[in-house]
């Protein structure tokens, strides 16, 4: 067995990869030397597999507070002369929008290349947006690689057509591509660095309006460069057959589906295929080389039609008549499979799949009303438990005051605390994007008469929850904005933030206090609350709810999971609690019912707690009315 | 080489269905096999479901596996394997510890769980064989209750069907762990692959 790992500088060797880290392979190959990036699903990996090697590799490496940030560190990299990554998740592009739309009028000097991690079907998201759109409209060609030795590979060479084109550059990943595996083959690693030097050059680094003009121009000028080269790029591959009716187009990893359903349904050497490693721009002559051979054309691609669309265009132009079809035979929600494009090469060809998925499709539809419904939850002991279980309480307690009929309203935000938005806690109310709970309770406190308490994560209030508590004390907002400090970003790996005091890499750096940049942003009520004692709890958010005025509660306890991980390296033992069946009341259920801990369980018509699962942490004891929960002896 | 061999790891978060998927995937490539996965991590960890992938063979190229083209389906938990049953085929095996993890939804009478019984008939229904065996017991024996996935990974081994060597996966777990537990775990591989074998004869 050899030892090889992610920095081996061993060419033509084998690793079994992640798709993340063999992203992060492919920068640390070109010769990186500046990666920033928020922590996001699924894009998360690749900093942290950066991070770890960051000393060994001579690269900076860093957390930003958001994304907006982490691509203009990358830019400054750029600009003097250093090739530099920014890796976020697709709706963090959202974030980072205002700068790149301008980024690309200056271009790349140093490779600059940009990460986003896509996210069909949302398994970890808010939305299943297509960052492809994004690019399109600020000139930036998109690479897009169909596996996981691909990504790697055109990551790698992503930095060296930056350079080439002087242009920044977008890599687009998909949840299959960073969380896929595969045996991943190696090339070299750069040994150069390069010293970053500032040239100071303002007609171009300026974008005032009359810079604007003349940069405007190179860019469009340097986009059609790029237009010209990508036919011949290796990722973009035409394979005509002689006599192919049909010919499909496929983009990024539904190029891997096609792939196999081609093989499956053994029409692989009947069929014409254009394999599309650069979505934008499209290698228009490969297209229409393409377009002119078949009769029929099948797009595949993940999520929107943004390639269809362009060889619509395409075939208008160039007056090719032939029938394009794309999402009207491939689902444009949810992630593509193998089984999704067979059906659309059926659905043209006639032709048979060898496996019935129809029979399959029924077998599932039977067998779902028995199975158990298995959402992810807050895990035992999570501190977020205990504090949502107390913002209801003490808001329910205020609401009454209001009047008969009002219930408080819990703006939430994105974070491990949105899991407890179904039952048994159900709050928070409404999720949106980072930094929006804040946001939505200024607009809310203007229209409707009831409690408003909004929460949101720790690394959330200082990716973006800064400026609407700014906003509340500013406009007089009379709102209450909880901020769940579990001193990790616990939802996407337990990546350290400003608050926690260290950096990507380990340092240790100045903490940052919440409590303290509210006070200094003017809010005049601030407290900080221990989520485990829970009276007090419920006591500080009550008083917090009545006053008159923006006010800021900051509940603090560290990530559970960190806590427990922390425990075990001390030594420490964890003292579970039990219920005294003799005390418990068979028709109470509070505990299961009202604050829903997955180590409480009921079984054969008691409330049980699984000792081995229990972290001891004691609030489902203080919300206990029979006092029946005890820690063991 | 194999042209196609598909393994799907099913369970709850946090009961080690990615470590083995890890190693099965280490071992593949150093036997030279060509080998495709996939996971969900993040937000569909938190006590949700979890499903890996792992395909090994020279006509495999996508991540995820068809529906109906599972060889072997590993069910840590019985109701996760039940939830795939759709990527079962006539020819498939399953090995299934028969322990529940009943999710909170169930207590407070959001959704409810099915009898064991009734999850071996219905997956008996389709596949060629369900093999059943409690993981955690087998681990406890092995020295580790925490061994129960590796448990499974032995078990996987039993049914002679991987194309992937003993050896070359024992090796991985004797790298993966200390030198304390590496032996737990080789021994809690060995009683599962054992507990296969025996179920099978």
């Amino acid at each position: 067995m050899k030892n090889l790992t992610i920095v081996s500088d061993a060419p033509g060797e084998k690793l079994f990869m992640l798709g993340n880290e063999a992203i992060a392979r492919g920068a640390i190959e070109a010769g990186v030397q500046v990666a920033a990036a928020y922590p996001g699903t699924p894009s998360s990996e690749i900093t942290e597999t950066l991070a770890a090697v960051a000393k060994d590799t001579n690269m900076y490496v860093e957390w930003s507070t958001n994304e907006k940030v982490a691509f203009e560190v990358a830019l400054a990299a750029s600009i003097c002369g250093v090739r530099a990554l920014a890796c976020m998740k697709h709706v963090g592009v959202n974030v980072a929008h205002d700068p790149l739309m301008t980024a690309s009028y200056i271009g790349a000097k140093g490779g600059l290349v940009l990460l986003s991690a896509d996210d069909p079907w949302a398994w970890s998201s808010q939305n299943e947006q297509d960052s492809r759109y994004i690019a399109q409209q600020g000139y930036i060609p998109v690479l897009e690689p169909s596996s996981v030795q691909e990504a790697k590979d055109m990551m790698a060479d992503a930095f060296n057509l930056s350079e080439e084109f002087k242009h920044l550059f977008m890599f687009r990943s998909v949840t299959r591509i960073g969380h896929g595996r595969s045996d991943v083959v190696l090339g070299e690693i750069s040994k150069e660095k390069r010293k970053g030097s500032f040239e100071k050059d303002p007609s171009h680094l300026v974008l005032a309006p009359r810079e604007v003009r003349k940069n405007r121009a190179l860019m469009v000028e340097r986009f059609e460069k790029i237009k010209e080269a990508v036919d011949r790029l290796p990722y973009n591959q035409l394979k005509l057959i002689n006599g192919a009716k049909l010919g499909i187009i496929a983009c990024g990893l539904s190029y891997s589906y096609t792939l196999e359903a081609l093989k499956w349904l053994g029409l692989d050497d009947q069929v014409s295929m254009l394999k599309i490693g650069t979505p934008h721009p499209l290698p228009a002559e490969l297209v229409k080389r393409l377009l002119n051979s078949v009769e029929e054309i099948l797009v595949v691609e993940e999520l929107e039609p943004f390639v269809e669309n362009q060889v619509k265009v395409i075939a208008m132009e160039a007056d090719i008549r032939v029938k394009i079809h794309g999402k009207d035979l491939v689902p444009v929600i949810g992630e593509l499979s193998t089984r999704k494009v067979t059906d659309a090469i059926t659905n043209l060809t006639g032709s048979k799949s060898p496996v019935n998925f129809t029979q399959l499709d029924k077998l599932g539809e039977e067998t779902a009303p028995l199975l158990p419904w298995r959402p992810p939850i807050l895990c035992t002991g999570c501190p977020h438990r205990a504090s949502q279980y107390a913002i209801k309480v003490a808001s329910r307690r205020v609401a009454k005051d209001y009047g008969k009929d009002i219930v408080p309203i819990y703006p939430g935000d994105i974070s491990c605390s949105t899991l407890a938005y179904i039952p048994p806690l159900e709050i928070p109310d409404a999720v949106l994007c980072m930094g929006a709970s804040f946001g939505l309770a200024n607009g809310l406190c203007r229209v409707v008469e009831a409690p408003i308490v909004a929460e949101m994560g720790d690394s959330t209030f200082f990716h973006s929850g800064i400026p609407p508590v700014i906003n509340a004390v500013y406009n007089k907002a009379n709102i209450t904005m909880i901020v769940l400090d579990n001193s990790a970003t616990a939802m996407t790996g337990f990546q350290p933030h400003p608050g926690t005091g260290y950096t990507a890499t380990g340092e240790e750096t100045t903490q940052l206090k919440i409590e303290d940049i509210v006070k200094a942003c003017g809010v005049k009520f601030v407290e900080v609350i221990d989520p485990f004692d829970l009276k007090k709890a419920i006591a500080t958010i009550e008083k917090a709810i009545r006053f008159d005025g923006p006010s800021v509660i900051v509940s603090r306890r560290l990530c559970t999971i960190i806590e427990q991980r922390e425990k075990r390296k001390r030594g420490e033992k964890t003292i579970p609690y039990y219920i005294d069946q003799e005390r418990c009341s068979e028709k109470c259920n509070t505990c299961v019912m009202l604050f829903g801990c997955p180590s409480i369980m009921k079984e054969d018509g008691k409330t049980i707690i699984d000792s081995t699962a229990c972290t001891g942490c004691g609030v489902c004891a203080q919300i206990c009315p029979y006092n029946a929960i005890k820690i063991q002896e | 080489m194999v042209k196609e061999f598909n393994i799907l790891i099913t369970g709850v978060g946090g009961q080690g269905v990615i470590l083995i998927s890890e190693l099965l995937g280490n071992a593949a490539v150093n036997d030279g096999l060509n080998v495709r996965g996939s996971e969900v991590l993040g937000m569909a960890v938190r006590g949700g479901a979890v499903t890996s992938t792992i395909r090994i063979g020279s006509e495999v190229y996508g991540p995820l596996i068809p529906m109906g083209k599972c060889d072997i389906l590993i069910g840590i938990e019985p109701s996760e394997a039940l939830r795939n049953i759709t990527y079962l085929s006539p020819s498939s095996l399953v090995i299934l510890n028969m322990a529940k993890v009943v999710p909170t939804s169930v207590f407070i009478g959001e959704s409810s769980y099915p009898s064991l019984e009734e999850i071996v008939e219905k997956l008996s229904q389709i596949a060629n064989r369900v093999i059943r065996l409690k993981a955690a017991q087998i681990a406890e024996e092995a020295g580790s209750v925490m061994a129960a996935n590796i448990v499974m990974l032995g078990a996987l081994f039993g049914t002679g069907q991987l194309p992937i060597k003993i050896e070359t996966t024992k090796e991985q777990i004797r790298a993966r762990f200390s030198a304390k537990l590496a032996p737990v775990n080789i021994k809690a591989f060995d009683l599962g692959y054992q507990t296969c074998q025996q179920a099978l004869k």
